[in-house]
Formats: structure tokens, C-alpha cells, sequence
């Protein structure tokens, strides 16, 4: 840090101090959240006129730490899951009256379940070929069409929703980006039973659903441009967090212990002096350290004022990672891997982890679709051959739904 | 710093691979895999004096530039881009550092300048006729004669053996593993070379008869001196590595964007885009696991051991993996002997075993981390 820096962040802190001496009197209530998010304290890196200070990540730290130091809640929320994902695409793109009507609610705490309706039965990796359409009729959208694998759904307040605004232009052109409640009428949830037994995403039916047209995030039509930056923040958040791993116990570093859990496992089956067991652990562990360490040089490249391509190798190295980490866990516990009673608790949690490492491997788009885009936009390679590039819509052939009838 | 580099250390680059493209294009490479000296005494000479990088990890105290590992391996990471056929990774990774490790200031004084202004090139011969790189590969006994010690025995698989005017001699006395400097011109020394896979590194025999042989360092010190000359030169052959991985890759990908099949050029065809993908994850992620342990050998941390492992298990592999996919991806074109594509694809497999393959490395870095 230099002088002038080390200046400037004690000039931040000591503002955050008689703030917080002014302000905070020890109840953590509406008033007071409205009052952080009022002061641009609880996204301090997103600009002014978006409740935040226009501050760096490091200068968001600096006022974490002074609120923790008083034990004052809700200062620099802005990284919080959905807070990111939604906030950042309204911060990007979304008119004043949203700004002011979404984002303290976000910040503060108010809405913080929201859910993601972009997949259809038709449409998953061709996300652009959605069918779901949004008609203007006077000051609101007219809504129909099935959305599906939404997480979240059955308990959400607020989506993001893609719908085509536009079916005489080819597939992108014509999509437009919302940002909705959950509880207006026409909307239906239906869980989906998983592979692992419970339902965290849903089917949902939309159905003569009328959303006012100040819901509209970005231009009309534009919506696939406004998608980009809601899919970067939910990429980042997979597995692909940019910065280094948290230092192991007692201080030792990541390269010493960021397999203590693959160990444990393979100690607790008396398997720790196997050959093939210790490559394979070795190897795992390798894989988690280079994937850290191209997030760090992701890091440094983006702060350094480029873009990084590295960023966008993080999520498909993390899908054979957290594959082949349970898969060995699975190994190493034997035949008690073939129950999956929730009585024994480590058998269960291993199986279960098992099955949800295809999150990762799917999606947000799958391993292939990664695969695409990495080697289009980073390697340069051609596009493959695209029927339905460069036609209107409505003439493009459509994909049926992904699930088997009468299921 | 990890993961970002100084206005110097960028410089450094662009200039070590100007003046590689300059020296050693792919006419340069196969010409001097074709001798059995394998490198232009010429080239050699410039690179030390007018670019300095035979001296550049050397302290100024012995006609270095004080440079650190950092530096090293960018160099080396450029050298592996352009398969550099020199003796410099004998000389400077191996033999400097093995004085450096010493501890002996009289061997340190005679020799470093002379390696830093490229009068002398010095290797190790470590490896016997097992190949082992680790102490209980190290059978050839020293004795102390009257007159000195003498070295008897054979070393395999000496790297630039032939072209070396010293030869660092790890070798058995009473008191364990100790090292020795052999003037390859004395009595009883036969050098043979080796007929290798990978023609751009030229390997020897070298063979000792009651050779005159001086004792650098401590008698029976040598073992933890070659311990950490071992780890220092596995980070240094990823960094290696890693320039060869990348060269194969971008050949790749000049290929993939200009052959025809069926109309269209072959890198629009999904399977060979997703193995070009896979294999830039495999690039990017050794370039990390290679500059991660330069930044631990450079502050020569206790991350070091385990660093350098690491770093040779993964570089080995990816560099094997992108110089394989190379060749699959030019077809038959990949099996010639006019494209490149098996040169770096010999580099690789040569390199993959030097020093310890991936197995062992991973083993050793199970080990280190303490299981
Ligand atoms: C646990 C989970 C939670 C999810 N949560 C949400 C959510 O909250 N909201 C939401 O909108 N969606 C959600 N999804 C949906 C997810 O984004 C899609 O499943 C994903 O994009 C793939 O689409 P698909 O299922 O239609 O598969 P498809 O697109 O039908 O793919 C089938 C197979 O074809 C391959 N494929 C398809 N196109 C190509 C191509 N061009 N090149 C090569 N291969 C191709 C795929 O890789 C895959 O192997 C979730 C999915 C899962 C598994």
C-alpha cells in the first residue's frame, strides 16, 4: 500500500467510525437498515446514484471491519447471493424508478429469495430459443408460458424472468429481461422431485400473468445482453469464487491442506497407505490448488485493468473436481454407499454430495456448453453449423419439452 | 508477488522471446538436433554476454546479475517455447545451483564467473544405469588416495555429458553421499553419447577409471545439497514445461483454424474444440502450478518441496497431454517428420520422466504434506 493509499483508508474508516457513532444504537431494525443503505454503507462499491459509494472492493473492507467492529450488521452486502445476481443487473441496466423501487430492498435485507426463470421444457442450453412470451398491453406484460428447474421457486419472493417480446427477428434479438414478484396471480409453482430425493426447483406455470412494465430491465428486445451480466455473477458464484482459499488450520497454507478432507476419509477406511488411493487424493489435490491459482491470476489480471480469459476456465475445472472428490469419497466408504439412510450421516452426506456435484457439471450451462464458449471466445475457434442463425423466430424449429409425458 | 509480474520481469520476457524467435527458429532447432553437440558455441556465448542469461540467477558477487528464480523461470518457460538446444539447463539449473547449494566458496569463485560469461558449460551427472534420482540410486565410490580422491564407475543419462567441461560427480565415500568436480579431460574419463528420443537434449554416458576428482563442499554433505538442487530443478523443468505445453497448444489452434474437411475448417467441429478447450485448462493450470512453486523456490519458503512436486507432477502431464492432442488434431500430418508436432511431443515424454515422473512426484507430495 502506498502512503497516499494507506491516507485514504484511514480517512474511510474514521468517516465509518463517526458514522456509526451517530448512527448505530445497538438495535438492528428496519430503521437502521434503511439508514445503512441510505448512507451507500451496504453496497459501498456500487455507484452513487445506485446507494453506493463508488468504492473499491478493498475500500468495502475497511467498512465491514468498522461495522464488525461495533457489531453493526448490514454493511458491503452487495457479494450476497442473490443481492449480486439481481443487484448488479439492475445497478447495469436498470432505469432510476427500479433502482429506487429494488435495490434498498435487496440491500436491506427485505428480499432476499428470489429465483431464476429462464430454462423451459423446450430450452436449456439453447436458452435463446425460449417461448415464453411477454405481450405489452397498456402499462403492463401479458405473461404465458412454462418456465422449468427453478430453484428455489416453491419459496421465492422475486424473479428474474426471460420472456420473447419479439418473434419476427432471430432468436436473441427478440428476449426481454424482468425482474418480478413471485405472489401475483397466474403464477403456479410445482415442485420436481430430484435424483436425491428432495425438491429444491419447480416447475412453473405462467399463465395471463400481468406485470407492469416498469419491471422491464434494460431496452425492450435487449434482454439477452442484460442476461450476460445476471449469468457472469451466478458463474462466479460456482465454485469459482475469485480469490485463494482460505488458509487451513493453525495457519498453514492451502498447499498443505486442501485435501484434509479427501485424507481424513481415506484414513477413517485404512486406506491412507494405498498406491492408487494416494494418487488419486494427490491428483484431486492438485486440481483444487491449480484452479485456485488460476483464480488468483484471474484476479490479479482483472485488477491489473484487462479482462482475464482465465475466469471463464474456473467453473468447467471445478465440475471433474467436485466429480471425482465424492466419487473417491463414495469409494472410500464402501458398501455402506449403497444405503442411503439418513441415519448414518456421513454414508448419506457423501452420497448426497455425490449426486449434487452435476449441479456444477450442469448448471448455468453444462460442462459442453462451457467447452463452446471456451473454446469460441478464448481460443477463437469457428462456430459450428447453426440452422436457425439469422431467422426470424417464428420460424425456427422448436424444441419439445425435456420431460416424458404423463410424468 | 504470485500471480503477476513486475514491469521488469515482462520486459524480461518479451526480450528472451525476441531473441529466441531470433535464434532459434524451427531450422535452427533441427539442425542442431542433428550434431552430436547440440547447441552453436556462438549463440551460446552472446546469450551470456550480451543478453546475460547464463548469469542472470548468479549473485553479482560471482558475475551474475542477482536475478531470482522468478526471473529463471520466465527464461526458461521461454526456452521450453522455442525447444532451445543448449546446454543451458545443465549448466545453469543444475551445476550453478549445485555450487550455489555447496556451501564450498573456492569451488563457488572458480566457477560461477565462469559459467555467468559462458566460457564453461557444467552439468551433473546424477543418475546411474537404474535411472534413480533419488540418494540410493548413487553407487559410484570415491577414494581418498594420497594424491586426492579418484572417482571409478559409470554415470547414465548425463544430461549435455559431452559438451561439459565440468562434471559435478555425486559419488559414495565413508561418510555417505558426497559431491566432486571432474575435469571431463582428465585420466580414465570416457564420455559416450546417448542415442535419445528427444534429440533437441542430448544425454550421455560418462565412465570414470581411477579419475583425479575434487571434492566440493563437506565430505559427506552432498545428500541434503542434492535434495534441494532437486526441488529447485523440478520448478525450473515446469516452467519449462509450461512453454512447451503452450507452443503446442497454439500450434493447435493455427491448425484447427486453417485445415478443411468436409467443407469447413476442422475447429468448428465440436469434438475437436471441446479436447482444444480441455487442453488450454490443462496449459493455464500448469502455467499456475509452475509459477507457484517459482514464487516459493524464489523466497525459499517451506512451501518449496511441496510446491515443486506439485508443479513437476501437473507440468509433466499437461505438457504430455498438449503435445499428444497436438499431433491427434494434425492427423496424419501429426506422424511426419516435417511438422514439429513430435518434437515437442519427444520434449515432452523426455521431460516427463526427467527427474521423476508425475507418479512419483505425486507420492513425494503426499508425503510432503505429511501423509
Ligand atoms: C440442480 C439444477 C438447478 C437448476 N436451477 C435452475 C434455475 O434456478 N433456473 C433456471 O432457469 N434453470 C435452472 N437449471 C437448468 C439448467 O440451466 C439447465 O438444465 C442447463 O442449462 C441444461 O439445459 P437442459 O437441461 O435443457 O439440457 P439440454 O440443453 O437438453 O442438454 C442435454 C445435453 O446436450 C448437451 N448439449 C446441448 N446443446 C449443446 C451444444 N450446443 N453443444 C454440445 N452439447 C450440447 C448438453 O451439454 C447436455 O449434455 C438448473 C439445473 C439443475 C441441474
Amino acid at each position: 500500500m502506498t502512503i497516499e493509499q494507506e491516507r485514504a483508508t484511514g480517512e474511510l474508516a474514521d468517516e465509518v467510525r463517526a458514522w456509526l457513532a451517530a448512527n448505530w444504537h445497538g438495535t438492528d431494525d428496519a430503521d437502521w437498515r434503511r439508514r445503512v443503505v441510505e448512507a451507500g454503507w451496504a453496497a459501498p462499491t456500487w455507484p452513487r446514484d445506485a446507494f453506493g459509494r463508488g468504492l473499491s472492493r478493498a475500500d468495502a473492507k475497511t467498512v465491514a471491519a468498522e461495522f464488525a467492529a461495533v457489531g453493526a450488521p448490514g454493511a458491503a452486502v452487495e457479494t450476497r447471493a442473490f443481492t449480486a445476481l439481481a443487484g448488479n443487473t439492475i445497478v447495469e441496466f436498470g432505469s432510476p424508478e427500479l433502482k429506487r423501487d429494488i435495490l434498498p430492498k435487496l440491500l436491506s435485507g427485505e428480499l432476499t429469495r428470489g429465483c431464476l426463470l429462464y430454462s423451459e421444457p423446450g430450452n436449456g442450453s439453447d436458452l435463446a430459443g425460449l417461448q415464453t412470451r411477454a405481450e405489452r398491453d397498456g402499462d403492463v406484460f401479458v405473461v404465458n408460458g412454462q418456465k422449468i428447474w427453478t430453484t428455489g421457486g416453491h419459496e421465492a419472493q422475486f424473479a428474474l424472468l426471460l420472456a420473447r417480446t419479439n418473434w419476427d427477428v432471430p432468436k436473441h434479438a427478440g428476449i426481454s429481461f424482468f425482474i418480478i414478484p413471485m405472489d401475483l396471480p397466474g403464477i403456479e409453482v410445482r415442485p420436481i422431485k430430484q435424483m436425491t430425493g428432495e425438491s429444491d426447483f419447480n416447475e412453473v406455470f405462467l399463465t395471463d400473468v400481468r406485470i407492469p412494465a416498469g419491471t422491464l430491465v434494460g431496452e425492450l428486445n435487449d434482454g439477452w445482453r442484460v442476461l450476460q451480466t445476471a449469468l457472469k455473477e451466478e458463474r462466479r458464484t460456482m465454485g469459482f469464487e475469485l480469490g485463494a482459499r482460505a488458509q487451513g488450520e493453525g495457519g498453514r497454507a492451502p498447499i498443505f491442506t486442501a485435501s484434509d478432507d479427501l485424507i481424513e476419509a481415506a484414513r477413517a477406511a485404512g486406506k491412507l497407505g494405498d498406491e492408487a488411493v494416494r494418487q488419486n487424493i494427490m491428483r484431486i489435490h492438485s486440481w483444487r490448488l491449480v484452479n485456485d491459482w488460476n483464480a488468483v491470476r484471474a484476479k490479479k489480471e482483472i485488477e491489473a485493468g484487462g479482462g482475464s480469459s482465465l475466469a471463464s476456465l474456473g467453473k468447467l475445472a471445478n465440475s471433474r473436481i467436485l466429480h471425482e472428490s465424492w466419487a473417491l469419497k463414495f469409494r472410500l466408504i464402501g458398501a455402506r454407499g449403497m444405503l442411503y439412510d439418513p441415519a448414518d450421516k456421513a454414508a448419506y452426506e457423501v452420497d448426497h454430495q455425490m449426486m449434487w456435484s452435476f449441479i456444477n457439471s450442469i448448471g448455468g450451462g453444462t460442462d459442453q456448453i462451457q467447452r463452446n464458449i471456451i473454446s469460441e471466445r478464448i481460443l477463437g475457434l469457428p462456430k459450428g453449423y447453426e440452422p436457425d442463425r439469422g431467422v426470424p423466430f417464428r420460424d425456427v424449429r422448436k424444441g419439445g419439452t425435456a420431460r416424458p409425458d404423463g410424468k | 508477488m504470485f500471480g503477476s509480474f513486475t514491469e521488469d520481469q515482462l520486459q524480461l520476457r518479451e526480450l528472451v522471446r525476441d531473441y529466441l524467435r531470433d535464434k532459434s527458429p524451427e531450422s535452427e532447432v533441427r539442425r542442431l538436433m542433428a550434431t552430436d553437440e547440440g547447441y552453436d558455441p556462438a549463440v551460446w556465448t552472446q546469450m551470456a554476454r550480451e543478453v546475460g542469461l547464463q548469469g542472470l540467477a548468479i549473485p553479482e558477487q560471482y558475475g551474475g546479475q542477482g536475478a531470482g528464480w522468478t526471473e529463471l523461470g520466465i527464461v526458461l518457460e521461454e526456452m521450453g517455447r522455442a525447444l532451445l538446444c543448449a546446454p543451458f539447463f545443465s549448466t545453469v539449473v543444475l551445476a550453478a545451483t549445485t555450487l550455489l547449494e555447496s556451501g564450498d566458496e573456492e569451488a563457488k569463485q572458480q566457477y560461477l564467473p565462469a559459467i555467468a560469461d559462458g566460457s564453461l558449460i557444467a552439468t551433473v551427472a546424477l543418475t546411474e544405469e537404474d535411472g534413480r534420482w533419488d540418494d540410493s540410486g548413487i553407487t559410484v565410490p570415491a577414494t581418498h588416495t594420497p594424491d586426492g580422491w579418484t572417482l571409478s564407475g559409470a554415470k547414465h543419462f548425463v544430461l549435455d555429458g559431452l559438451t561439459a567441461n565440468l562434471v559435478i560427480v555425486p559419488a559414495r565415500t565413508a561418510s555417505g553421499i558426497s559431491l566432486f568436480a571432474v575435469d571431463p579431460a582428465a585420466a580414465g574419463v570416457t564420455r559416450r553419447p546417448s542415442i535419445t528420443l528427444d534429440e533437441t537434449r542430448k544425454l550421455a554416458v560418462v565412465e570414470f577409471d581411477t579419475t583425479p576428482a575434487r571434492l566440493i563442499g563437506a565430505e559427506g554433505g552432498g545428500g541434503p545439497v542434492l535434495r534441494r538442487v532437486l526441488n529447485f530443478a523440478a520448478v525450473a523443468l515446469a516452467a519449462e514445461q509450461t512453454g512447451g505445453a503452450q507452443a503446442a497448444l497454439d500450434m493447435s489452434v493455427e491448425y484447427l483454424k486453417t485445415r478443411v474437411q468436409f467443407g469447413q475448417v476442422i475447429g468448428a467441429f465440436q469434438a475437436l474444440k471441446h479436447m482444444a478447450a480441455d487442453v488450454l485448462i490443462e496449459v493455464e493450470s500448469a502455467r499456475s502450478a509452475a509459477y507457484y512453486a517459482l514464487e516459493a523456490a524464489a523466497q525459499d519458503n517451506d512451501e518449496l518441496p511441496v510446491a515443486a512436486s506439485l508443479a513437476k507432477a501437473y507440468c509433466s502431464e499437461a505438457f504430455v497431454t498438449a503435445a499428444h492432442q497436438n499431433i491427434q488434431f494434425h492427423g496424419g500430418m501429426g506422424f511426419t517428420w516435417e511438422v514439429p508436432a513430435h518434437l515437442y511431443y519427444k520434449r515432452a515424454r523426455s521431460s516427463e520422466v526427467f527427474l521423476g515422473d508425475a507418479f512419483a512426484h505425486r507420492e513425494a507430495l503426499a508425503q510432503r504434506i505429511g501423509v
